[in-house]
C-alpha cells in the first residue's frame, strides 16, 4: 500500500513537466504574444522587451532554464501584471475559488447524498421520482444559465442578495448554489445508481440474514459499497472545484483563480499560463491518488500491490 | 429525449426571463435602486484589472482612469473637453517653432508623504518612462522629445578624436531638422539648452549587427562612423531640463502641436523617486507606494477591488469633495449592470452597456451617456492583394455600405465617411469643409456629392463593373459574377458585437453589389497578428482610439512605410504633408493642411469607414462632475455625490451643455493661473 503510495507520488513530478511542456509549445504555437497590441510597437521599445523578459534567446535555452524554474517551483514574474510572481498570484487568488468550491461541493455532498440514498431505498416512489427529474433539470441547465436566473430573482427582483462581487457571507450564497447544482444531481443520480446496486448483491442479503437492523445494514455494509461511484466522482471534481470555475467566476465577479487563467491565457501570459496549469495538474493527480487509496478503505475487495 | 426536452423547457425559461428582464418599460423615473451612497465614496466599475499601478507601465484606459485619481501630471484633462487644464504647472509656454515647451509649476504640490514636487521629479519620472531598463509598452508616446527615441532604443552618439560629435547634416544631404523654422529663443541660456538646442546628433545602433545591416546601404555614413568612438545616450543626454525648481523645460525632436494634449498621460504623471529606488519592482504595494495625486491608495485587492481614499496632503485638496474612489476591476457586461442595478456601483465606464439591454438602458435619460467619442470604427483593407489592390474595387466596397442604417442598428453609432471622428475637433472640421469645398471644385464636385459617400449603391456598382467586375441586373437583386470571391474574406475579432456588424455589412454588400463575401472570427492576439501581417485578403474590422485630442492622432496610422494601419498603404507624399501640417504654427492653416491629406489618403480608400463610436456607459443621478468626454478619462477632483435629489442630474444627453455652477467655478479657478500667464505675455 504504502509503496503504491509512494509510487504515484513520484511519478506526479514527471507527469506535471510533462503537461507543462506541452502547455509550453502550446503558447509558443498560438499567434501573438503578450506585449503586442493594436498599435505597432517602435522596435526599439520591442527589443527592450524581449531582452528583459530573455525571449531573444534561442528556444531551447528558453525552454530549458523555463523547466529549471519550474523543478525548482519558481514559475517567474507575470508578464502582464508587472512585479508579481506567478506563485504570489496563485496563493493570492486560490483561497477565493477554494472557499467557493469547497462550500459548494459540501452543499452538493449533503443534498446529493441524502437525496440519492433516499431515492435507492423508496425506489418508484415519487420522491424517487422527483428527486430523480430535478436532478436531470440541474444536470442539464448550464450554469452560465442558472447563475444569471438566480441573479435576476434574489439580486434584481427581490433584492435579498448582492448580484456579485467578493464579499460577506451574503455574497457568497447565490455563487456556492449555482455552483452546487450541478454536483449535487450528478451525486444524486451517482449515489442512487450505487445504492441500488449494492442493496441487491449477496453481502447485503448476508447482514439482513445474519439479523442485523435495516439502519445497520445501511450504515455499515450499503452505503460504504454504494458511495465508491461518488468517490471516484469526487478526485477530479473537487480537484477542479478548488482550483477555479471560470464561468462562476466571471458571472459573480470573484476574484478566482478560474478567472485569473482565462485571462492569463488570453494575455499571452506564459509564466501565469504555466503556474497555473503545473498547479492544477498536481492537484488533480494529488486528489486521484487519494481517491485511490480510499477506495481500499471502502471496499476491502479492492487492494493494491 | 427527457434531457433534451429539459433542455428546450430551461432555454425557454431563460429566454421568457431575459425578455422580462430586457424589454419592460422603465418603470421607476432610475433604473434601479437609486440612493446616494452615505459615506460620500464613488464606486466605479474601470474596465479590467490594472496591469500595474506604476503609471508608465500600465497600458490602458481602464489603467489609465485608476492613475488619474493617483497621480497628478503637468496638465490635467478638462472634465468636459479632454483639453489640457494646470494641474502642477500652473503655467506654461511654447517656443522655438513648437519644440520647447516650459513649464512654471505651483510651488504648493507634494507627494502624498508631504515631499515637495519640483522640476527635477519631473526629469526623473519622463526619463524613466522612456528608458530601455523600463521598457514601457506607451513609451513611444515620449518619443517626441529629443534623443528619447535613441535613448529608448540603445543606440549611441558618434564622437571624433578632437571631441566633436558627429552631426546628422554630416552625413545626410540635407538634415531633417526643424532648424529650417526661423525660432525665437525662450531665454533660460544654460549650457543644457546650448546642447539639445545645437543640431541634432547622428545616432547609430548599439548593436554591431545593427550598425553594420545600416552601413551596408550607406557607405557615407560608414566612412564617416569608423574608427570613431561611440558614446552610448544617457538619460541625461535626453531633451528634458530642470532649469530651477520650479521651471521645468522639455524640448522636442520635431514640431508636435499637440503634445500638450498628450501630457496628461499617465506615461507623463509624476512618481517618487526616492520610493522607486529604495522598494524596485514593490514600490507601488500599498504598504510602500507614494503618489501625488488627489486620492490615496488605500487597498488593493487585484480583479476585486481598487480602494483610494482623499489624499489630505494633495495641493488642490479643499477643492475634493469625495472621501474616496473605489474602483471594481470588472470587465463582464452583464455582472456590472446587474451590480449598477443593485445599487452597489455608482458608475459604469464606456462601452458597456450590451446591444441587448440598450433599448431598455436608454430610457433612463437621466443615467444614460451616449455621446461622441474620438474613436472610430472601420475595416481596413489589404491593397497588397487582388481584386483590392484596385483602388476602384476599395472604393465600390466603401460606398455599398448604407451608413445610416448602420448607425440605427447599433443605436449608439453615428455614421463616418472620412477618417477622423465626427463631432469631435469642430475646429478641424471646419478646417476640413473649406479644404473639401476648395478641392472638390477642382474636380467639378459639390460638398453635397462628397457626403453621398456616407451610402451611393449606383455608383458603387458603376465602380465595380470599370474595375473589369461587371454587375448584372436580375430583377431587384445583382450579381458580379466574374468576381473572385475565393479571394477576399470579412475578417473580425471574435465578439458578439462585430459579428453583428459584419453580417449587417455582409449583407449590404450582398444586395447592392451581389457579392457576398465569406465572413471569418478568430481570437482577439491571434486576429491581430494575421492581420498586421497582412495575412487576410479583402477586409478587415480595425478600431481606433485617439491618444491625444487632435486628428493628427488618427491620420498618423497611415504615416510612414511600416505604419500601423494594417492595410499595406503607403505614399511618401501624404507623410510628407502631415510634416508640412506640424510645422505650421497657426492652428487653423495646420488643420486645413492636415485635411488636405486626410481628402488624399481616403480617395485613395485604404479603409471602409464605419461608424464614430459613442461613449455609451451610464452613472446614477446623483454622481455630479462626471462628464461623457470623448476619452471617458476623468478628471476625479470634479466628481462628488450630491444627496440631495432635486440637484441630481436631469436628462443627461444635454450634460455638456449644462452649467454645473460648482465645476465650473473650479474650472475657471484653475484656469487663470495660465489666463492670466497668456495677459501678461501678450503686454
Amino acid at each position: 500500500m504504502l509503496s503504491f503510495a509512494l509510487r504515484r507520488l513520484l511519478i506526479i513530478i514527471p507527469m506535471a513537466l510533462l503537461v507543462v511542456s506541452v502547455t509550453w509549445v502550446l503558447i509558443r504555437l498560438a499567434p501573438g504574444n503578450f506585449y503586442e497590441g493594436e498599435k505597432t510597437l517602435p522596435p526599439a521599445i520591442e527589443e527592450n522587451i524581449r531582452k528583459k523578459y530573455g525571449l531573444d534567446k534561442p528556444w531551447y535555452q528558453q525552454y530549458f532554464l523555463m523547466l529549471s524554474n519550474v523543478v525548482r517551483g519558481d514559475f517567474g514574474d507575470s508578464l502582464k501584471y508587472q512585479g508579481e510572481t506567478v506563485n504570489d498570484i496563485i496563493k493570492r487568488h486560490l483561497p477565493y475559488s477554494a472557499t467557493i468550491g469547497a462550500l459548494a461541493y459540501l452543499v452538493a455532498l449533503i443534498v446529493g447524498l441524502s437525496a440519492g440514498i433516499i431515492a435507492a431505498l423508496r425506489q418508484n416512489s415519487s420522491f424517487d421520482y422527483g428527486s430523480m427529474a430535478t436532478a436531470m433539470l440541474g444536470l442539464s441547465v448550464p450554469n452560465f444559465v442558472l447563475g444569471p436566473i438566480f441573479v435576476l430573482v434574489f439580486a434584481l427582483g427581490l433584492y435579498w442578495l448582492p448580484p456579485a462581487r467578493w464579499g460577506g457571507i451574503s455574497n457568497l450564497i447565490l455563487p456556492v448554489l449555482t455552483l452546487a447544482a450541478i454536483y449535487m444531481a450528478y451525486l444524486a443520480r451517482l449515489t442512487r445508481a450505487g445504492m441500488l446496486e449494492v442493496m441487491r448483491s449477496d453481502y447485503i442479503r448476508t447482514a439482513r440474514a445474519k439479523g442485523l437492523s435495516e439502519t445497520d445494514v445501511l450504515l455499515k455494509h450499503g452505503i460504504r459499497g454504494g458511495i465508491i461511484p461518488v468517490v471516484s466522482f469526487t478526485g477530479p471534481a473537487l480537484a477542479g472545484l478548488l482550483a477555479g470555475t471560470v464561468v462562476v467566476e466571471r458571472v459573480f465577479a470573484i476574484p478566482g483563480l478560474g478567472n485569473i487563467f482565462i485571462q492569463a491565457v488570453l494575455n499571452r501570459d506564459e509564466p501565469l499560463i504555466l503556474g497555473i496549469v503545473a498547479f492544477l495538474s498536481i492537484l488533480i493527480m494529488i486528489f486521484n491518488l487519494i481517491v485511490d487509496i480510499s477506495y481500499g478503505y471502502l471496499d476491502p475487495r479492492i487492494r493494491y500491490e | 429525449m427527457l434531457r433534451a426536452i429539459l433542455r428546450t423547457g430551461s432555454f425557454l425559461l431563460m429566454a421568457s426571463m431575459l425578455y422580462t428582464g430586457c424589454t419592460t418599460q422603465a418603470t421607476g423615473r432610475f433604473y434601479g435602486k437609486t440612493e446616494a451612497p452615505k459615506n460620500n465614496v464613488l464606486r466605479y466599475i474601470s474596465g479590467s484589472e490594472p496591469e500595474s499601478l506604476d503609471p508608465p507601465v500600465a497600458t490602458g484606459q481602464p489603467e489609465a482612469r485608476v492613475m488619474m485619481a493617483l497621480y497628478d501630471a503637468l496638465v490635467e484633462y478638462h472634465p468636459k473637453t479632454m483639453d489640457p487644464m494646470p494641474a502642477i504647472a500652473e503655467s506654461w509656454e511654447i517656443g522655438a517653432g513648437g519644440t520647447e515647451y516650459v513649464f512654471y509649476l505651483r510651488k504648493n504640490a507634494t507627494f502624498s508623504n508631504g515631499d515637495p514636487i519640483t522640476a527635477h521629479d519631473f526629469v526623473y519620472s519622463f526619463r524613466r518612462a522612456v528608458s530601455p531598463e523600463l521598457a514601457a509598452l506607451n513609451g513611444y508616446l515620449g518619443f517626441y522629445i529629443k534623443y528619447a527615441e535613441p535613448y529608448n532604443a540603445g543606440e549611441m552618439f558618434v564622437r571624433d578624436r578632437d571631441g566633436r560629435f558627429l552631426l546628422k547634416s554630416d552625413v545626410e544631404e540635407k538634415a531633417a531638422s526643424p532648424a529650417d523654422v526661423p525660432v525665437a529663443d525662450m531665454g533660460y541660456p544654460t549650457e543644457f539648452h546650448k546642447y539639445i538646442d545645437s543640431p541634432d546628433r547622428l545616432t547609430v545602433p548599439r548593436s554591431e549587427k545593427a550598425r553594420n545591416e545600416l552601413f551596408a546601404g550607406n557607405a557615407k555614413l560608414k566612412a564617416a562612423v569608423e574608427g570613431k568612438e561611440l558614446v552610448p545616450i544617457k538619460g541625461e543626454d535626453i531633451g528634458l531640463e530642470a532649469i530651477d525648481n520650479y521651471t521645468f523645460r522639455i524640448k522636442l525632436k520635431q514640431p508636435a502641436p499637440y503634445f500638450i494634449g498628450l501630457l496628461g498621460h499617465q506615461l507623463f504623471r509624476v512618481v517618487h523617486r526616492p520610493t522607486i529606488e529604495k522598494f524596485g519592482k514593490a514600490w507601488t504595494k500599498p504598504e510602500n507606494i507614494v503618489t501625488s495625486g488627489a486620492f490615496l491608495l488605500k487597498e488593493h485587492r487585484p480583479y476585486d477591488r481598487v480602494v483610494t481614499v482623499k489624499n489630505p496632503n494633495y495641493w488642490d485638496a479643499e477643492m475634493v469633495r469625495l472621501n474616496g474612489i473605489e474602483f471594481y476591476p470588472l470587465d463582464e457586461a452583464t455582472t456590472m449592470m446587474n451590480l449598477y442595478k443593485a445599487g452597489s456601483a455608482d458608475a459604469i465606464y464606456n462601452h458597456t452597456v450590451p446591444a441587448a439591454w440598450n433599448d431598455v438602458i436608454r430610457q433612463y435619460k437621466d443615467e444614460y451617456l451616449n455621446h461622441p467619442e474620438v474613436a472610430i470604427e472601420y475595416y481596413t483593407i489589404n491593397v497588397k492583394k487582388p481584386p483590392m489592390n484596385n483602388v476602384k474595387v476599395r472604393q465600390a466596397f466603401a460606398l455599398a455600405i448604407d451608413r445610416e442604417a448602420l448607425a440605427k442598428f447599433r443605436k449608439t453609432t453615428t455614421p463616418l465617411v472620412d477618417f477622423t471622428p465626427e463631432g469631435i475637433f469642430p475646429k478641424y472640421e471646419q478646417a476640413r469643409t473649406k479644404v473639401y469645398t476648395e478641392e472638390l471644385k477642382k474636380k467639378g464636385m459639390t460638398m453635397e456629392q462628397w457626403k453621398a459617400r456616407a451610402f451611393d449603391p449606383a455608383k458603387a456598382r458603376q465602380l465595380l463593373t470599370e474595375a473589369g467586375f461587371p454587375v448584372q441586373q436580375n430583377g431587384t437583386s445583382f450579381a458580379a459574377p466574374s468576381f473572385p470571391i475565393s479571394d477576399v474574406e470579412l475578417l473580425y475579432n471574435t465578439a458578439e458585437s462585430n459579428k453583428a456588424i459584419a453580417e449587417f455589412i455582409q449583407a449590404q454588400w450582398k444586395q447592392n453589389l451581389g457579392i457576398t463575401v465569406p465572413l471569418k472570427n478568430m481570437e482577439w492576439k491571434t486576429f491581430l497578428t494575421y492581420r498586421k501581417k497582412l495575412e487576410y485578403s479583402g477586409v478587415a474590422r480595425a478600431g481606433w482610439v485617439g491618444d491625444y485630442m487632435d486628428p493628427f492622432s488618427f491620420l498618423y496610422l497611415f504615416y510612414g512605410e511600416k505604419n500601423d494601419s494594417s492595410t499595406g498603404w503607403f505614399d511618401p507624399k501624404y507623410d510628407r504633408m502631415l510634416d508640412e501640417a506640424n510645422r505650421e504654427l497657426d492652428e487653423m492653416k495646420r488643420f486645413e493642411k492636415l485635411a488636405l491629406a486626410e481628402f488624399m489618403m481616403i480617395q485613395e480608400q485604404p479603409v471602409v469607414p464605419l461608424q464614430t463610436q459613442a461613449t455609451n456607459w451610464i452613472k446614477k443621478p446623483y454622481v455630479k462632475g462626471l462628464y461623457p468626454n470623448p476619452g471617458t478619462l476623468h478628471a476625479w477632483k470634479f466628481v462628488y455625490i450630491e444627496p440631495d435629489p432635486n440637484k441630481w442630474d436631469r436628462d443627461v444627453d444635454n450634460i455638456m451643455k449644462v452649467s454645473d455652477p460648482w465645476v465650473d467655478q473650479h474650472i475657471a479657478r484653475l484656469m487663470t493661473t495660465q489666463e492670466t500667464f497668456n495677459a501678461q505675455k501678450k503686454a
